[in-house]
Parts: structure tokens; sequence; C-alpha cells
């Protein structure tokens, strides 16, 4: 349902809150159907909350932003798709580990998306961020 | 009784009981105030009271959340429960029928779900004046969209191919006989009123035409174009104010146009045209040709039936 949204709706995304509210939408729809993601998202929060100069907001195409100084490094949607911002190198050793993909539509970039299907996922999810937070943090 | 009292103290203190309170008795306050100092015609509903009125609402939860620890899954939560007080209450005080506010449902949980996240957003930044913008904007759209003039129309066409010629078809164009097919939409299957019959007081121009709908309603319509065998046009003249959806939309006018296609068969054209009282219109418009054409085809699928029997 996203993928197909994204792929023949996603031109309405630049319209300002349309990617919000779809975003609220997948959010009520998970918490009826599948509420522990909602558990599990708010894990990934606290896990980068606890990360020094972190600040969480609301990502321009629906989602949970997370920022290192005010620098974007992820953000999650309310169906679990985690997006994270690594360079080609990092994506690539990642990848040969066979849990991440390309960004869902940013194939070429450094961006890579992680899909939480259960809870053991978060763990890997958390290990994905502080890669990301590090690499920011670095820059 | 100290039990009760105890438990009554602490749910009225509870700050997420505060903040669903506030932010409903903003929305009946503003809809209150709205509907005595700007008023509008009688039914109209603008887009600010199912966009605008919604995200302040989740805005002002998320204010009285804001110091709570509260997380992402509480915020959603806590909103379901927001948007169910906000629509029991429009069903109470507005008068809102049950197919109406399912229709509505999905507009007030997102803007709500999206305002508290929002907000949540806005006050962790704790920068007032943001804050404020934010705020004095929504307020702002809010009265511009409120004193502005409202209208829309649009015309829902379908066809249908019927194995008959124009002459058989037209007997049953006119008027019909009680439809005994079960529904398959999903809108008549719960409840929504659907065509059932026609009748007509003669078989001319400037006649009285009558389409009955399974809840007993009843649409007057007067026959304006009466071409034999080819195209029937009438304009609805009187139809039922009903909670449900029919309060906020108005059918103007009705066609059929019999197309011969030379080979025994007759292409059947149907036109409805109609105003609509509610906004905003990407919204609903959607809903209102899909109940068109639904209706649309009801009727034409039974005229096919009685044609090529």
């Amino acid at each position: 349902m996203f993928s197909f949204v994204v792929k023949r709706a996603g031109f309405l995304k630049d319209i300002p809150l349309v990617a919000i509210i779809f975003d609220s939408l997948m959010r009520f729809w998970m918490l009826v159907t599948k509420p522990e993601l909602l558990d599990w998202i708010d894990e990934l929060e606290e896990d980068v909350t606890r990360m020094p100069e972190t600040t969480i907001g609301i990502h321009k195409y629906g989602g949970t932003q997370f920022n290192y100084k005010g620098r974007e490094f992820a953000h999650v949607h309310s169906n679990g798709l985690l997006d994270i911002l690594l360079n080609k190198q990092l994506k690539q050793s990642l990848m040969l580990e066979g849990k991440i993909k390309d960004h869902h539509v940013y194939k070429n970039s450094g961006w890579v998306s992680f899909h939480l299907h259960n809870k053991q996922d978060v763990s890997y999810a958390c290990y994905l961020l502080n890669i990301a937070y590090d690499r920011t943090k670095q820059k | 009784m100290m039990n009760l009292k105890e438990t009554l103290y602490k749910v009225v203190n509870s700050k997420t009981v505060q903040g669903i309170l506030t932010a409903n008795i903003f929305a009946f306050l503003v809809i209150v105030i709205q509907s005595s100092l700007m008023p509008k015609d009688p039914g109209i509903l603008v887009f600010s009271e199912f966009v605008i009125i919604p995200m302040l609402m989740g805005i002002i939860t998320a204010w009285f959340w804001k110091d709570t620890g509260i997380r992402g899954k509480q915020i959603t939560g806590h909103s379901v429960v927001n948007c169910l007080i906000a629509i029991s209450m429009s069903f109470f005080f507005l008068g809102e029928g049950f197919i109406c506010l399912l229709i509505v449902s999905p507009l007030i949980f997102s803007f709500i779900i999206a305002g508290a996240f929002i907000g949540r957003a806005m006050f962790k930044k704790r920068n007032q004046k943001l804050n404020i913008s934010i705020v004095s904007l929504l307020l702002g759209i809010f009265i511009v969209d409120s004193l502005s003039n409202h209208y829309h129309e649009n015309m829902v066409s379908d066809e249908i191919l019927i194995h008959a010629s124009p002459a058989e078809v037209w007997q049953h164009v006119v008027a019909f006989d009680p439809i005994s097919q079960k529904e398959n939409y999903w809108l008549f299957k719960i409840g929504m009123p659907s065509p059932m019959a026609t009748t007509v007081s003669e078989h001319k121009l400037g006649a009285n035409r009558k389409c009955i709908f399974s809840n007993g309603y009843i649409f007057d319509e007067k026959i304006v174009r009466f071409d034999i065998n080819k195209n029937l046009i009438f304009d609805i003249v009187d139809q039922p104010k009903d909670p449900e959806i029919m309060g906020h939309i108005d059918i103007k006018r009705g066609e059929f146009i019999l197309k011969d296609n030379g080979n025994g068969t007759t292409t059947l054209i149907g036109n409805s045209w109609y105003n609509l009282h509610v906004f905003p219109t990407w919204y609903y418009d959607l809903w209102a040709e899909s109940i068109t054409r639904n209706v649309h085809f009801r009727v034409m699928e039974h005229i096919k039936l009685l044609s090529e029997r």
C-alpha cells in the first residue's frame, strides 16, 4: 500500500502537509492493525533521544525525523520504514549483511531503508541509527 | 464514595483528559461562534471545519501533554479518543447522521493525529514566536475560509450497453417497476438510501416524475425534455433533507440519453448534476461521485434487465 501510494501519488508529497496527513492515517491504521509497531517506533525515539545533542521532529514527507544538531540523520515512517543516511561505502558494506535495502525512493544515494517487521528488528534499527549518528557527528 | 470522588478528581486533573476536553470545548465554541457571527447558507460546511479545527484540536492536546513524557503510541491512542468524542459531539449537537460521520471520519482522524504530532514538535522547540505564528496562521485561514463564498457544482456521467432497441429501452427509462436486485454498493448495504422505483404522472413534457428511495424518501422531478426514444431530462424540484449525506448535496438535474447503435443495441447514458455543500471538494467529491455513480448503475442495470427480458 505504502509503495503503491509513493509510486502513484508521490508527486503530491511536496504539497504542504499532504505527506504528514498520509502518515497520520498510516499511524492510525497501525494502531488498529499492528499496535506493537508503534511501540517499536517509540523505542527508536527513546534510543535516539539518549544520544547527546539529538532532537526529534516531524519529517517533511511524514514520520518522525531524527536530527543531530539540527541535521537530519534518519527518519521513520509510521508503517515502520526506517530511512537512514549513511554514505555509499557504509551502505555497500552493510548491504552485504542482507538486512537493509536501497532507499525506497532515492536508490542511488547514501540513504538506505530498513523495515521493522518484528521486535528483533528494533535492535538492528538502533545499531543502524548509532552508525548514522556517529557518521553525522564526525562530519 | 470517597474512592469515586478521588478517581473523578484524578481524571479531571489528568493532563490527558484536560487536553481532550479543552480541544473539544474549543471546537464546539468555534463552530458556535462561527455560525452566529458568520452566517452562511444552511447546510454548508467549509474546509476549515474538517481540516483547521481538527488540526488545532490536535495542537491543543499536544500543549497539555507536552511535559507528561507521553510516547508516540499513547499520543495516537489518545488522539483517537479525542476524534471519537468530536465525532459523537457532531452526532448529538450538529445532528449529523451515521453515514455522514463515517465519511468524514478519515479527515477528522488524520488531521487530529497530525495536529497532535505537529504540536509535539512545535512545543519541543520551545519557540513561542513559532507557536504563535502557526496558530495565528491556522486561525487566519479559518476566518478567511469562513467568510468566503462556497459553491461547487459537478456532473457525473455513466453509460451502459443494452441489447435492446431504443424504443424498448425508452419504456423503462421514463418510469420503471421496483428494483428487486440486491444492493451491491457497500454504502447502500449499511443503510444509505438507494433508488427503488420511479413513477410518472404522464408520458409527456412537463409531467411530474417521482424517484422513490429505499427508505421511502421521494425526489419530486419535472420532465423538461421529452424526446421519445432519444432523450429524457428532468429537474429535481424537491428533495428530502436528511441528516445523512442528502443534507449536504443537492441533486439538480438528471438526464438519460439513448444512442441507437444500429445493430439492435442501445447505449444508455445517465447524467446527473449536483451541488455540493461540504468542503474540501477534493475529498467530498470523491464520495459524491462514487455515490452518484452507484445510483446511476443501480437504475441503469435495472433498466437493462427490464429491456432485455
